[in-house]
Protein backbone atom coordinates (compact mmCIF):
# COMPACT_ATOMS: atom_id res chain seq x y z
CA UNK A 1 0.00 0.00 0.00
CA UNK A 2 1.31 3.42 -0.50
CA UNK A 3 1.98 6.17 1.66
CA UNK A 4 -0.57 8.35 2.12
CA UNK A 5 0.42 11.99 2.39
CA UNK A 6 -1.01 14.86 5.22
CA UNK A 7 0.00 17.31 3.38
CA UNK A 8 -1.07 20.73 5.22
CA UNK A 9 -0.69 24.19 3.89
CA UNK A 10 -1.29 27.46 5.14
CA UNK A 11 -2.42 29.80 2.79
CA UNK A 12 -1.85 33.99 3.40
CA UNK A 13 -4.44 35.66 1.19
CA UNK A 14 -4.15 39.41 0.79
CA UNK A 15 -6.71 41.92 1.72
CA UNK A 16 -7.46 42.59 -1.98
CA UNK A 17 -7.65 38.99 -2.58
CA UNK A 18 -5.19 39.47 -5.60
CA UNK A 19 -1.63 38.08 -4.99
CA UNK A 20 -1.61 34.87 -3.29
CA UNK A 21 1.36 33.76 -1.05
CA UNK A 22 1.36 30.08 0.15
CA UNK A 23 3.42 29.65 2.75
CA UNK A 24 4.68 26.01 2.23
CA UNK A 25 6.69 25.26 5.73
CA UNK A 26 7.79 21.57 5.25
CA UNK A 27 6.74 18.39 3.81
CA UNK A 28 7.31 14.81 4.74
CA UNK A 29 8.34 13.04 2.11
CA UNK A 30 9.36 13.52 -1.15
CA UNK A 31 6.18 11.79 -2.66
CA UNK A 32 4.26 14.92 -0.99
CA UNK A 33 6.79 17.47 -2.28
CA UNK A 34 5.72 15.85 -5.63
CA UNK A 35 2.29 15.76 -5.24
CA UNK A 36 2.30 19.29 -4.31
CA UNK A 37 3.92 20.11 -7.04
CA UNK A 38 1.46 18.38 -10.10
CA UNK A 39 -1.01 20.06 -8.03
CA UNK A 40 0.06 23.49 -8.73
CA UNK A 41 0.87 22.35 -12.01
CA UNK A 42 -1.40 23.98 -14.45
CA UNK A 43 -1.80 22.27 -18.28
CA UNK A 44 -1.07 24.47 -21.05
CA UNK A 45 -5.00 25.19 -22.91
CA UNK A 46 -2.95 25.60 -25.94
CA UNK A 47 -2.13 21.85 -25.78
CA UNK A 48 -6.22 20.96 -26.05
CA UNK A 49 -6.26 23.39 -29.30
CA UNK A 50 -3.61 21.83 -30.97
CA UNK A 51 -4.81 18.42 -30.35
CA UNK A 52 -8.98 19.68 -31.22
CA UNK A 53 -7.16 20.72 -34.25
CA UNK A 54 -4.92 17.89 -35.03
CA UNK A 55 -7.82 15.12 -33.85
CA UNK A 56 -10.49 16.94 -36.18
CA UNK A 57 -9.23 14.88 -39.17
CA UNK A 58 -9.22 11.43 -37.39
CA UNK A 59 -12.08 9.31 -38.04
CA UNK A 60 -14.35 8.33 -35.02
CA UNK A 61 -12.96 5.97 -32.95
CA UNK A 62 -14.70 2.86 -33.59
CA UNK A 63 -16.38 0.15 -30.60
CA UNK A 64 -12.99 -2.05 -29.02
CA UNK A 65 -13.82 -5.67 -29.63
CA UNK A 66 -14.28 -6.02 -26.31
CA UNK A 67 -17.52 -3.71 -27.05
CA UNK A 68 -18.30 -5.32 -29.52
CA UNK A 69 -18.62 -8.36 -28.10
CA UNK A 70 -19.83 -7.74 -24.50
CA UNK A 71 -20.78 -4.60 -24.08
CA UNK A 72 -24.48 -2.77 -25.29
CA UNK A 73 -26.28 -3.22 -28.42
CA UNK B 1 -22.47 9.24 -29.64
CA UNK B 2 -19.66 7.06 -28.64
CA UNK B 3 -19.64 4.96 -25.56
CA UNK B 4 -17.03 6.50 -22.70
CA UNK B 5 -13.69 4.73 -22.23
CA UNK B 6 -14.01 2.09 -19.39
CA UNK B 7 -12.73 4.04 -16.37
CA UNK B 8 -13.21 7.24 -17.24
CA UNK B 9 -16.42 9.50 -16.31
CA UNK B 10 -17.74 12.03 -18.52
CA UNK B 11 -17.13 15.33 -17.28
CA UNK B 12 -19.79 18.12 -17.52
CA UNK B 13 -17.08 20.12 -19.48
CA UNK B 14 -18.78 20.79 -23.31
CA UNK B 15 -17.03 18.26 -25.59
CA UNK B 16 -17.98 19.76 -29.14
CA UNK B 17 -15.17 20.84 -30.59
CA UNK B 18 -13.50 17.56 -29.82
CA UNK B 19 -14.04 14.59 -32.21
CA UNK B 20 -16.06 12.53 -29.52
CA UNK B 21 -17.26 12.71 -25.90
CA UNK B 22 -15.29 9.96 -25.51
CA UNK B 23 -11.62 11.20 -26.79
CA UNK B 24 -13.06 14.74 -24.52
CA UNK B 25 -13.62 12.57 -21.11
CA UNK B 26 -10.00 10.87 -22.23
CA UNK B 27 -7.93 14.54 -22.33
CA UNK B 28 -9.97 16.04 -19.51
CA UNK B 29 -9.14 13.37 -16.74
CA UNK B 30 -5.95 12.68 -17.61
CA UNK B 31 -3.93 15.38 -18.71
CA UNK B 32 -2.60 16.93 -15.27
CA UNK B 33 -1.33 13.69 -15.00
CA UNK B 34 0.39 13.13 -18.83
CA UNK B 35 1.58 16.72 -18.79
CA UNK B 36 3.03 16.63 -15.26
CA UNK B 37 5.16 13.18 -16.05
CA UNK B 38 6.45 14.86 -19.47
CA UNK B 39 7.61 18.22 -17.62
CA UNK B 40 8.98 16.50 -14.71
CA UNK B 41 10.87 14.20 -17.12
CA UNK B 42 12.01 16.06 -19.89
CA UNK B 43 12.32 19.37 -17.82
CA UNK B 44 11.45 21.96 -20.69
CA UNK B 45 8.22 23.06 -20.78
CA UNK B 46 7.87 23.45 -24.69
CA UNK B 47 9.25 19.86 -24.77
CA UNK B 48 6.56 18.91 -22.63
CA UNK B 49 3.96 20.47 -24.18
CA UNK B 50 4.51 19.01 -27.28
CA UNK B 51 4.91 15.42 -25.69
CA UNK B 52 1.45 15.57 -24.17
CA UNK B 53 -0.03 16.58 -27.92
CA UNK B 54 1.66 13.22 -28.77
CA UNK B 55 0.80 11.16 -26.72
CA UNK B 56 -2.59 12.00 -26.43
CA UNK B 57 -2.86 12.11 -29.95
CA UNK B 58 -1.26 8.34 -30.20
CA UNK B 59 -3.88 7.76 -27.87
CA UNK B 60 -6.89 8.91 -30.16
CA UNK B 61 -5.36 6.98 -32.83
CA UNK B 62 -5.04 3.56 -30.91
CA UNK B 63 -8.51 4.24 -28.68
CA UNK B 64 -9.75 1.34 -30.37
CA UNK B 65 -6.90 -1.16 -29.27
CA UNK B 66 -7.17 -0.09 -25.70
CA UNK B 67 -8.87 -3.33 -24.47
CA UNK B 68 -9.60 -2.57 -21.21
CA UNK B 69 -7.31 -4.71 -19.20
CA UNK B 70 -5.05 -1.89 -17.51
CA UNK B 71 -6.65 1.34 -16.80
CA UNK B 72 -6.88 4.32 -18.96
CA UNK B 73 -4.50 5.98 -16.57
CA UNK B 74 -2.00 3.31 -16.57
CA UNK B 75 -2.59 2.99 -20.75
CA UNK B 76 -1.81 6.35 -21.02
CA UNK B 77 1.44 6.69 -18.48
CA UNK B 78 2.54 3.49 -20.79
CA UNK B 79 2.49 5.71 -24.22
CA UNK B 80 3.81 8.65 -22.16
CA UNK B 81 6.73 6.65 -20.91
CA UNK B 82 7.93 5.24 -24.10
CA UNK B 83 7.63 8.45 -25.88
CA UNK B 84 9.67 10.30 -23.56
CA UNK B 85 12.54 8.19 -23.26
CA UNK B 86 12.90 8.00 -27.24
CA UNK B 87 12.84 11.82 -26.80
CA UNK B 88 15.63 11.90 -24.02
CA UNK B 89 17.45 8.98 -25.88
CA UNK B 90 17.36 11.20 -29.48
CA UNK B 91 18.11 14.35 -28.10
CA UNK B 92 20.82 12.97 -25.20
CA UNK B 93 22.58 9.88 -26.28
CA UNK B 94 25.44 11.96 -26.72
CA UNK B 95 25.61 13.22 -23.60
CA UNK B 96 27.04 10.15 -21.10
CA UNK B 97 26.29 11.23 -17.01
CA UNK B 98 28.89 9.39 -14.78
CA UNK B 99 26.55 10.48 -11.70
CA UNK B 100 25.98 7.69 -9.39
CA UNK B 101 22.62 8.13 -8.14
CA UNK B 102 23.06 6.44 -4.94
CA UNK B 103 26.77 7.88 -4.30
CA UNK B 104 25.13 11.81 -4.00
CA UNK B 105 22.64 10.69 -1.15
CA UNK B 106 25.81 8.42 0.50
CA UNK B 107 28.04 10.97 0.56
CA UNK B 108 25.65 14.30 1.15
CA UNK B 109 25.89 15.75 4.26
CA UNK B 110 22.11 17.10 3.84
CA UNK B 111 20.11 15.85 6.52
CA UNK B 112 17.67 13.64 4.68
CA UNK B 113 15.35 12.71 7.28
CA UNK B 114 14.42 15.62 7.84
CA UNK B 115 11.30 17.63 6.35
CA UNK B 116 11.72 18.98 2.98
CA UNK B 117 11.75 22.79 3.82
CA UNK B 118 10.46 24.69 1.50
CA UNK B 119 10.20 28.96 1.69
CA UNK B 120 8.95 30.11 -1.10
CA UNK B 121 6.61 28.28 -3.43
CA UNK B 122 7.14 30.15 -6.08
CA UNK B 123 10.74 28.52 -6.42
CA UNK B 124 9.58 25.17 -5.58
CA UNK B 125 9.33 24.27 -9.41
CA UNK B 126 12.46 24.77 -10.49
CA UNK B 127 14.23 23.07 -7.35
CA UNK B 128 12.07 19.97 -8.02
CA UNK B 129 13.61 19.94 -11.68
CA UNK B 130 17.19 21.05 -10.56
CA UNK B 131 17.18 17.85 -8.20
CA UNK B 132 15.26 15.70 -10.60
CA UNK B 133 17.74 16.39 -13.45
CA UNK B 134 20.12 15.19 -11.84
CA UNK B 135 18.41 11.85 -11.07
CA UNK B 136 19.26 8.72 -13.21
CA UNK B 137 16.18 8.74 -15.83
CA UNK B 138 15.07 5.09 -13.61
CA UNK B 139 15.07 7.37 -10.16
CA UNK B 140 13.25 9.98 -11.55
CA UNK B 141 10.28 8.15 -13.60
CA UNK B 142 9.60 6.10 -10.23
CA UNK B 143 9.51 9.03 -8.14
CA UNK B 144 6.82 10.61 -10.55
CA UNK B 145 4.67 7.72 -11.13
CA UNK B 146 4.67 7.27 -7.28
CA UNK B 147 3.42 10.79 -6.76
CA UNK B 148 0.04 9.92 -8.79
CA UNK B 149 -2.03 8.12 -6.00
CA UNK B 150 -3.88 6.46 -7.96
CA UNK B 151 -1.19 4.23 -9.17
CA UNK B 152 -0.23 1.46 -6.91
CA UNK B 153 3.05 -0.46 -6.90
CA UNK B 154 2.14 -2.92 -8.62
CA UNK B 155 1.47 -1.20 -11.42
CA UNK B 156 4.10 1.31 -11.30
CA UNK B 157 6.34 -2.40 -11.44
CA UNK B 158 4.29 -3.57 -14.47
CA UNK B 159 4.89 0.34 -15.82
CA UNK B 160 8.56 0.06 -15.70
CA UNK B 161 9.22 -3.85 -15.87
CA UNK B 162 10.19 -4.94 -12.74
CA UNK B 163 9.04 -6.60 -9.81
CA UNK B 164 6.93 -4.88 -7.09
CA UNK B 165 9.82 -5.92 -4.26
CA UNK B 166 12.28 -4.01 -7.00
CA UNK B 167 9.97 -1.30 -7.39
CA UNK B 168 9.70 -0.90 -3.50
CA UNK B 169 13.65 -0.76 -2.84
CA UNK B 170 14.35 1.81 -5.88
CA UNK B 171 12.04 3.90 -4.85
CA UNK B 172 13.46 4.09 -1.02
CA UNK B 173 16.78 4.30 -2.63
CA UNK B 174 15.46 7.41 -4.73
CA UNK B 175 13.65 9.36 -2.38
CA UNK B 176 16.94 9.49 -0.39
CA UNK B 177 18.57 10.14 -3.27
CA UNK B 178 16.02 13.33 -4.52
CA UNK B 179 16.19 14.37 -0.54
CA UNK B 180 19.17 15.39 -0.59
CA UNK B 181 19.67 16.76 -4.08
CA UNK B 182 16.86 18.87 -3.13
CA UNK B 183 18.12 20.16 0.02
CA UNK B 184 21.52 21.17 -1.79
CA UNK B 185 18.58 23.50 -4.24
CA UNK B 186 18.36 25.88 -1.44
Amino acid sequence: MKQRSKFSQEQQQNAAGEIRQQAVPEFATSDELLRFDASQTAVPPQIAERLKQSAAGLPPPPRPWWKKLFGPR
Amino acid sequence: MNDPVEGVELTNSPATDWPSAEIASLYEEHSRAIYYLSLRFLGDPQKAEDATHDVFLKAFRKLDQFRGESSARTWLYRIAINHCQNLQQSWHNRHVTANSDDAIWETSPARTDSPLRVLETKELGQRIQTALDQLSEEYRLLLLLVADEELSYEQIGTLVGQSTDAVRGKLHRARKTFAALFEKTA
